[in-house]
């Protein structure tokens, strides 16, 4: 009989093991303006990884913030203390996304001349001749130079389009890789086409992540190989001009910052607007999203872009609205020029 | 043999008698060496062994389920949750009377929805366990069972809103501690077997990226981290399902309860996942015979349950 009577013990213990050992606590918040706004805060503080490259005191922030918090205010007055506390972070990665707005810090590039222009170039420098495929622009300028207009980098590139416009270009001195205006998009597509330009596994960046909710709680950065394309595709080896501007962000700045440290490739134009957090999705109680930095990318030299990439030496050119209404492009012009010596 | 022996004592090699005797003796002991070695002469003389029919269930799961992954979101989810269910026991070969097996195949499908109702999260998993366990029968109605199972598990909770982190993938081997109550008693004159069978996990391995790491770059080759010791204060599981089988014939109908109480904690990274649902589904034992080995009348039948 004390033998029956173990059984049930045992599934008793069980029982109550179970109840204690299933508290693996998540913070709640209620879905009213201070629980909203604490959430917010909350996710930003254990999971944004630019508080030491930004120089942001984040509870500081918090009682800047928290001050502004009221019981009775609309979504619509809340939304606008919330996107004005992310706007703190400068960082064009950081959104609040509700079904009446998104916010968007904006200062990364509206604060800086924009040098670029697509119709100058459309007109000016191709008279509208030239060639599309798979969202990329190409064709020949003036002195034998390839140019290829490459807009974002959420649209793959196939293999074969990759080949069909290198070999197209094949004859040029050397080639323009036009990234102005690129918001970014997959590091998949960029790797697809870094990997024209490298002959060997190449180290191409570091990423470190978040390992903690601590500001300093980081990996140590783990370094990021490109590989070669696959034998019998087209690779590049004559020189290179990556072209930028303030508004190359995101994946394009890490193209920018990954072809900057290969030989024979110079930067020309601006600085990159950065964007090299990974980007990281939450959400409040309210259903508003938020979108963050939280994976950093380091480039080769272990240096982060997130405050962008500078051209190379003697490389740094801006536009002026008077060049766009003469037709002109000197940044383009400069490619041209360092292409043709 | 004495005679042989005898013979050859007494008499010298050259003897006709030995030259006629030894072949005898060479056949008598090859015949021992076949008893001994041949596994199937030898059942020939064991009784006939008992017959151990499967008890199978097939089961479907409609329920509710309560999913949070704070690698995901930090918010809990809640909504449907959908299951298929497979369970199969015999009576184990090397001690029938004593012991049982199950084998237990589990898919399901869980659609949640965020408190605010503008996001789905997904939850999809897929187990295979394997038990054996030891039964007693306390009563001639009660049978109770306790033993060990292993199992592995895998699946992802996806949520549709999330860009570079839009799922967590799941994944365990474990180790677990199992067992059932089956009580035997009748609803008027239809016999009803009613069953309680937990599973908990004790130890294992399972994957778990780390706190804020994408899977962009596990995808680049960082391995390292992914796999963890199981343990209850870092992955607390306990599956319990409650059944009733109605025995109409020889096929039954089962309804019952099941539900899964699902808590980890590694890096930072909390899920959890609780499901109830009804179950229902067919049941019923059956027995797979050679026809060109008939069974013998005094042949045991072992209940894979009972």
């Amino acid at each position: 009989m004390q033998k029956l009577l173990r059984l049930p013990a045992l599934i008793a213990t069980i029982v109550i093991a179970s109840v204690l050992s299933s508290c693996h606590d998540i913070k709640e918040y209620a879905d009213d303006p201070y629980g909203n706004f604490e959430a917010l805060w909350t996710i930003l503080d254990e999971h944004y990884c630019f508080f030491g490259e930004k120089d942001v005191d984040w509870n500081e922030v918090h009682e800047k913030y928290a001050a502004r918090i009221g019981s009775e205010m609309t979504r619509e007055e809340l939304f606008i203390v919330c996107s004005d506390m992310l706007a703190e972070l400068r960082d064009g990665h950081v959104n609040l996304s509700a079904s009446f707005n998104t916010s968007y810090y904006r200062e990364w590039w509206s604060a800086y001349p924009q040098n670029f222009s697509l119709r100058v170039i459309e007109d000016r420098y191709f008279n509208y001749n030239y060639r599309q495929t798979s969202g990329m622009m190409y064709g020949f300028l003036s002195d034998n130079i390839g140019y290829i207009y490459y807009p974002s980098f959420s649209q793959p590139s196939g293999e074969g389009n990759l080949d069909n416009v290198l070999y197209f270009l094949s004859s040029a001195r050397g080639i323009i890789i036009d990234v102005r205006d690129n918001g970014g998009g997959s590091l998949t597509n960029v790797e697809t086409l870094v990997a024209r330009f490298i002959t060997e596994p190449t180290i191409v960046g570091y990423i470190s992540h978040k390992t903690g909710p601590g500001h300093s709680d980081f990996s140590e950065p783990r370094a990021i190989t490109y590989r070669p394309a696959a034998a019998g595709r087209i690779r590049w080896g004559k020189p290179v001009v990556v072209l930028t501007n303030r508004s190359t962000f995101s994946a394009a700045n890490n193209f920018a910052s990954v072809m900057k440290h290969l030989p024979g490739v110079r930067i020309a134009g601006a600085t990159t607007g950065g964007g090299s957090g990974m980007p990281y999705s939450s959400e409040l109680p309210c259903g508003w999203g938020v979108r963050f930095s939280a994976c950093s990318i380091l480039d080769a030299a272990r240096e982060s872009t997130e405050n962008g990439v500078d051209p190379s030496p003697d490389c740094a050119i801006d536009i002026t609205p008077a060049d766009i209404v003469a037709g002109r492009d000197p940044i383009l012009d400069l490619a041209i020029s360092l292409l043709s010596e | 043999m004495k005679r042989a022996t005898t013979k050859c004592a007494t008499n010298s090699p050259a003897n006709s008698d030995f030259s006629d005797t030894m072949p005898h003796i060479i056949k008598l002991l090859l015949l021992a060496l076949l008893i001994l070695l041949n596994p199937l002469t030898a059942r020939t003389a064991e009784p006939e062994a008992p017959l151990r029919p499967v008890f199978a269930a097939y089961t479907v799961e409609y329920g509710t389920s309560h999913l949070a992954d704070t690698y995901l979101t930090p918010l809990k989810y809640s909504g449907t949750h959908f299951g298929l269910d497979y369970t199969r026991y015999q009576a184990m070969k090397f001690s029938p009377e004593g012991w049982t097996m199950r084998l237990h195949g589990n898919l399901s499908v869980d659609k949640t929805d965020n408190p605010a109702r503008n996001a789905t999260m997904w939850s999809a998993m897929i187990s295979l366990d394997w038990a054996m366990m030891h039964r007693w029968r306390p009563t001639s109605r009660l049978t109770l069972a306790l033993g060990g199972e292993t199992g592995i598990e895998a699946g992802a909770i996806y949520n549709a809103r999330n860009g570079n982190n839009p799922a967590s993938a799941k994944g365990a081997w474990t180790l677990s501690l199992t067992g059932y109550a089956a009580y035997r008693t009748s609803v008027g004159r239809l016999p009803v077997t009613l069953m309680y069978h937990p599973v908990l996990p004790v130890t294992g391995l399972f994957f778990a990226p780390d706190y804020g790491e994408l899977y962009y770059e596990i995808y680049l080759g960082n391995h390292s981290g992914l796999v963890h010791p199981a343990w209850w204060g870092n992955r607390f599981k306990l599956d319990n399902l409650v059944t009733a089988d109605l025995h109409f014939g020889a096929t039954s109908l089962r309804i019952g309860y099941t539900g899964t109480i699902f808590s980890s904690r590694v890096n930072d990274i909390v899920t959890r996942r609780f499901t109830h649902a009804v179950t229902i589904g067919v049941s019923g034992e059956w027995l797979s015979f050679n026809p060109r080995r008939p069974i013998s009348s005094d042949q045991r039948i072992i209940n894979a349950i009972y």
